[in-house]
């Protein structure tokens, strides 16, 4: 859709020159111009996050979300396709839905009638006497490419990406298989809803914090000075060289936390005991197998980034949407599983209130590191240190970099690919 | 006075003084407020769907209430380290259900709210509560507590103090 030259010739910051191996140049996150480059080259050229199919499960129903900053729909089509369809008219570029979840018959604009079909082609207009242009035309844009995995929608509005498969790599693809085999039925249901967090920070922050194994010791003490028991104290925080959780860099930007190698039992991220859960078990037993269903049980749902916006939180799904160099929007949903009681997605949505959202117990302190990041750059610059567990890291047979749960390893291998993504390799 | 004006002079003495409590971030002393069985709901949108089905900003019961309040009560809690200076407006005050061991009162607000944790941004918050208030002798305690914020519909900044 948008040329990929224009943020280029406005800019007058090389971004090559922003990104080493273990540093970043604080003007990534604070300048305008590196903010626009942004959106051409990763959310307009590359695969972005859109949403679950699951969530819209019947004909009719749609989702508002954006790519970068470009307004989109996310529609079931009579046929059952899941379509994804610029939230604009074609005509004067009114949007057409403004609301965030609903169900629709058609696509009407309000400014002169034109009406669009839920697979975007031009149903009809006032007066089509004067219409100029062939009717072909006259379709709802739409993304060069869409995609989907086990349920999980991606779109590359320049067509220019290349395949989704390639883009999530074999780790990628690993990571969506994995949260979506965590239901007994291998499908997400995410019908909970999302809930936004606004904060006064650049996106890349969250991409981040939100994979910072680090931090959770110090940054989120309060939180561990009330409730003294979670599943994170002994994987992350019991002393550096006892705790056994790890980082891992999979490669094309995903990046993971392995907290689950540090949890002392069974369904920990849970929280609680086999017998409380055993119709649970013994379906995913039945799905996937002893073996597969045992380790699923040992690590509950994966704790990663897929690049650039979707954040795989363990019980929650999050997408981290840019809105300017210095303001985000981390919006959540929580990772609800299709063939589970009631009860267990109470469970999980119970979990996901306190730990995310503005009212979190969690998520506001992140805010206000990321909104104390962006304030400390200011506008010249400073420059970030990533460089912590390089004396350590190792490379797996696969390429996956490992480490110790505290190292930057997440943090170099996003800002690697963000690096490869800003400089010319096309 | 009729029994009526009296009955709204007592329900705004309360929600006034919790409102100051608050604002002020005298977190044991508005908790004391509340009843030993809770709901306390700030929904997304309107309070017009199952909380157990849908995501809320914030639905406690006392106990995770009580945790929200002992995480403020750290200190160490970043996003309100300090307590944001806040001053709410409360009003519109109405009774709307009278029972027999208690009241229902509903009433609007606009809160100013100054994050000077970080972005040293001045925030503006406005809605409407919805209080289940249990009389206990000549005063009352909290048993239920939704607030509607009229832009909650899709998201919102940091919300880490007391609303
Ligand atoms: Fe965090």
């Amino acid at each position: 859709m948008a040329s990929k030259t224009n943020g280029l010739a406005a800019n007058a910051l090389a971004t090559g020159t922003l990104v080493t191996d273990t540093t970043v140049d604080g003007r990534a996150y604070t300048d305008d111009g590196v903010f626009a480059e942004e959106l051409v080259r990763i959310f307009t050229n590359g695969w972005v996050f859109v949403g679950h199919s699951s969530e819209i499960p019947e004909p009719g129903d749609y989702v508002t979300r954006t790519l970068g900053r470009d307004p989109v729909i996310m529609i079931r089509d009579r046929d059952n396709t899941v379509n994804v369809l610029a939230n604009r008219c074609a005509h004067r570029g009114v949007t057409l839905l403004q609301q965030e979840v609903g169900n629709a018959v058609s696509l009407p604009c309000i400014f002169h009638g034109w009406t669009y079909g839920l697979d975007g082609a031009l149903k009809g207009m006032p007066q089509p006497g004067g219409l100029s242009i062939a009717r072909d035309d006259c379709s709802l844009d739409r993304p060069g490419q869409t995609a989907e995995h086990r349920g999980f929608v991606f779109a590359n509005q320049s067509g220019t990406a290349g395949s989704l498969e390639d883009h999530l790599g074999p780790g990628g693809i690993e990571l969506l298989d994995w949260a979506s085999d965590l239901s007994p039925v291998g499908s997400l249901d995410l019908n909970a809803g999302w809930l936004g967090q606004e904060v006064s920070s650049n996106w890349k922050m969250w991409a981040e914090s939100d994979l910072d194994g680090y931090h959770l010791g110090s940054l989120h003490r309060s939180l561990w000075q009330v409730v003294p028991d979670s599943q994170y104290q002994a994987a992350v925080m019991a002393g550096e060289n006892i705790v056994k959780a790890t980082t891992r860099d999979r490669g094309r930007g995903h990046v993971e936390l392995e907290f689950w190698r540090g949890y002392d039992r069974q369904l920990a991220w849970l929280g609680v005991p086999r017998e409380r859960v055993s119709d649970y078990c013994e379906a995913l037993i039945e799905r996937v197998g002893a073996e597969r269903a045992e380790e699923l049980l040992w690590q509950g749902p994966p704790h990663a980034l897929i690049f650039p916006n979707l954040f795989l939180g363990e019980m929650n799904l999050a997408i981290i949407e840019p809105v300017a160099a210095g303001r985000t929007i981390h919006h959540h949903t929580p990772l609800l599983l299709a063939g589970v009681a009631p009860s267990f997605n109470q469970r999980v949505l119970r979990q996901s209130e306190a730990a995310m959202g503005p009212a979190g117990f969690l998520l506001p302190d992140d805010a206000a590191a990321a909104e104390r990041m962006q304030v400390a750059f200011g506008h010249s610059g400073g420059v970030m240190d990533l460089s912590r567990g390089t004396n350590r890291e190792v490379v797996e047979a696969n390429g996956d970099r490992v480490g110790h749960v505290s190292d930057e390893i997440p943090g170099r291998g996003f800002w690697r690919h963000w690096h490869h993504l800003m400089t010319d390799h096309r | 006075m009729s029994d009526r004006l009296e009955l709204i002079a007592e329900v705004e003495a309360f929600l006034y003084l919790e409102a100051r409590l608050a604002d002020e971030s005298r977190y044991a002393e508005w908790l004391a407020l509340f009843d030993d069985q809770v709901t306390y709901w700030v929904p997304k949108g309107r309070a017009d769907y199952d909380p157990t089905t849908r995501v809320s900003y914030i639905n406690d019961n006392r106990n995770r209430l009580e945790t929200r309040v002992k995480q403020l009560e750290t200190g160490v809690h970043y996003a309100q380290t300090p307590p944001s200076p806040m001053r709410r407006v409360v009003s519109n005050i109405e009774v709307t259900e009278q029972l027999d061991d208690g009241l229902v009162a509903e009433s609007n607000f606009v809160l100013y709210e100054h994050s000077l944790q970080a972005s040293n941004e001045l925030r503006v918050w406005a809605g409407h509560a919805s209080h289940g208030l249990r009389r206990v002798d000549d005063s009352f305690l909290i048993r239920s507590k939704t607030v509607e914020i009229v832009n909650s519909s899709r998201s919102l900044p940091t919300l880490a103090f007391l609303l």
